[in-house]
């Protein structure tokens, strides 16, 4: 059974998903010891040829998929610390991912997500087709965690964040990226039935849904990765020593800011451009 | 093994208990396996049961009007015709077989108490609004609507002796054990936790176990981010012609205790007697 790491990145006017998708591979690829495998369009190939990052690409991911680049008008409010702009969000295709990994077992992560540890190593090889990660910890404390970040809405189901999948490619897992698909078709039809804000498409909401679904409208202990260390938008990376990693962190979400720092640990680190900031620190740990 | 269910109605004005019952000695007789199936009711008025088109699902019909509500359901263990009893509310259904509970509590226990409820997505609850009188004054945290006893044994006679009793003569028991935080209304949550207290047994009949799994939904119980008045205006009740329950988008597998009475009407009690005729 061959194992890898799929990363998704296509490129919008405000944010190098490509390159902080290079960052995230070469750390995955090196921490893990699996390759690691790029979906993308043609449009970001061709800004990674223009910004350089298209050879470190090359020898960073086994293979570079390159599909139709998805139509949608998903836009998001994204954070930098303190200011904050609503921009284009291209996240549709995520389900796509059980016909375009080209391994039998996947690792599926989010770009923002910087693995600096082996932990995930150890869900290779567990009885379970699909697994999903269960909750975010928030760096911080979970005082900053919201209930919707613990619920899809008011009433609705579990949350689930679909920034680490890993599944086995059997028909099981298709049944469910299926019914991602199916969700995400459907999506006005399932926030009204699931109760959830329908204006911004979200995978970690339509992956949750179609786990409740297909998990027999229960909760289930089941088919859980392990919670996601998280520094959220409003945080701000501030160095990158070594392995160091140096947030200043909003701590109470009122822009007064204290530091702290992490160390072989993996996280995901919401506020996208203080990633691309300390891009040159980053390669050099891949 | 001579065990069954015992539910204790009496008229009231603004509730149909006896539908309540009826409803819920459907869910069991739909439910649960022979043997563990039997119910018994306690009803002030035999009459009106002869009414329903399926009174089969009472297996006894005990006439009885010394008491009402919780003055009559102190007296469970006097009522109760059979060896083995769980005492229940009457606002509840089944949704699957809990015959291995049973079986575990017939081999373990003399009383037992449930002390735990569940959110309807199976979480524990863990709002204690309702709970005031019980934390201020430390009671052990005991919910009646379910309730097993063994009929003979010593410990049965005891707790439900000093359990009527307390019902009996509330403001007295209030004044000396409840000063705290005094209860509206002494209800058997309250005179049996007291009971338990007073005896010294509450970790003999509520120790802590992962059944029953009661689903209680007052609204405040629902761990949600809002109080909420009635948890209706929130979650859709669905009960499929299969007699499988959801409560918004959750399946229901433990008993619910649905706490609005309106939940039990004519087409839900049909559903639930297509199901009881075609078995």
């Amino acid at each position: 059974m061959t194992h890898g790491i799929l990363i998704y990145a296509h490129n919008t006017r405000a944010v190098d998903y490509a390159l902080m998708a290079v960052i995230s591979a070469g750390l995955a690829k090196k921490h893990l010891s699996m390759p690691v495998s790029l979906v993308t369009d043609d449009s970001t190939i061709s800004w990674m040829k223009q910004s350089q990052t298209f050879d470190i690409a090359n020898t960073v991911f086994e293979n570079i998929i390159t599909v139709d680049r998805p139509v949608t008008d998903n836009q998001r409010r994204l954070n930098d610390g303190e200011t904050s702009s609503t921009v284009p969000f291209i996240n549709v295709n995520r389900d796509s991912a059980w016909s375009l990994t080209p391994y039998d077992r996947t690792l599926l992560i989010d770009s923002d997500f910087l693995i600096f540890s082996d932990v995930l190593n150890k869900y290779w090889h567990t009885d379970c087709d699909l697994l999903i990660g269960e909750s975010i910890n928030d760096i911080n404390s979970q005082d900053r965690m919201k209930y919707l970040d613990r619920h899809i809405s008011d009433t609705g189901v579990k949350l689930y964040w679909a920034t680490t999948i890993m599944f086995t490619k059997n028909q099981n897992t298709r049944l469910f990226f299926d019914t991602v698909n199916h969700v995400k078709e459907n999506y006005r039809h399932y926030a009204d039935v699931f109760r959830f804000d329908h204006r911004q498409f979200r995978n970690d909401i339509a992956f949750s849904v179609s786990k409740h679904i297909l998990d027999g409208y229960v909760e289930s202990n089941l088919g859980t990765l392990p919670p996601i260390l998280s520094a959220l938008d409003r945080d701000i990376l501030y160095s990158v020593d070594n392995r160091r990693l140096t947030f200043l962190i909003d701590h109470k979400l009122d822009n007064n800011y204290c530091a702290a720092s992490i160390s072989g640990v993996d996280i995901h680190i919401m506020n996208k451009q203080s990633i691309i900031r300390n891009q040159q620190q980053l390669l050099e740990l891949i | 093994m001579n065990f069954g269910y015992l539910l204790i109605v009496s008229h009231s004005d603004t509730v149909d208990y006896l539908q309540l019952a009826y409803g819920l000695a459907l869910s069991i007789k739909n439910t649960q396996k022979p043997g563990y199936d039997k119910v018994a009711l306690v009803i002030d008025d035999k009459e009106k049961v002869e009414q329903l088109k399926s009174p089969w699902v009472f297996d006894h019909i005990i006439s009885w009007d010394e008491q009402t509500f919780w003055n009559g359901r102190s007296w469970m263990d006097q009522l109760s015709p059979f060896e083995h009893t769980v005492c229940l509310d009457v606002d509840m259904l089944f949704t699957r077989d809990y015959s291995h509970w049973i079986d575990y509590f017939v081999e373990n226990c003399d009383l037992y108490v449930a002390n735990k409820v569940y959110t309807y997505r199976g979480d524990v609850a863990t709002n204690r609004n309702y709970r005031k009188t019980f934390d201020a004054n430390q009671l052990p945290d005991l919910y009646s609507m379910w309730t097993f006893f063994r009929k003979d044994a010593t410990i049965t006679k005891d707790f439900f002796d000093l359990g009527r009793y307390i019902i009996q003569y509330p403001v007295e028991f209030t004044n000396i054990f409840l000063t705290a935080y005094k209860p509206k209304i002494m209800g058997t949550d309250e005179a049996f936790a007291l009971a338990a207290q007073i005896l010294d047994i509450a970790d003999d009949i509520a120790y802590p176990l992962e059944f029953p799994r009661v689903v209680h939904m007052k609204p405040l119980l629902q761990n949600w981010p809002w109080p909420a008045d009635t948890w209706s205006d929130h979650v859709g009740f669905y009960l499929n012609k299969h007699g499988r329950l959801k409560i918004g988008n959750y399946q229901q597998n433990d008993i619910v205790h649905y706490v609005e009475k309106n939940k039990i009407d004519r087409e839900l009690i049909h559903i639930l007697e297509e199901i009881a005729w075609k078995r």
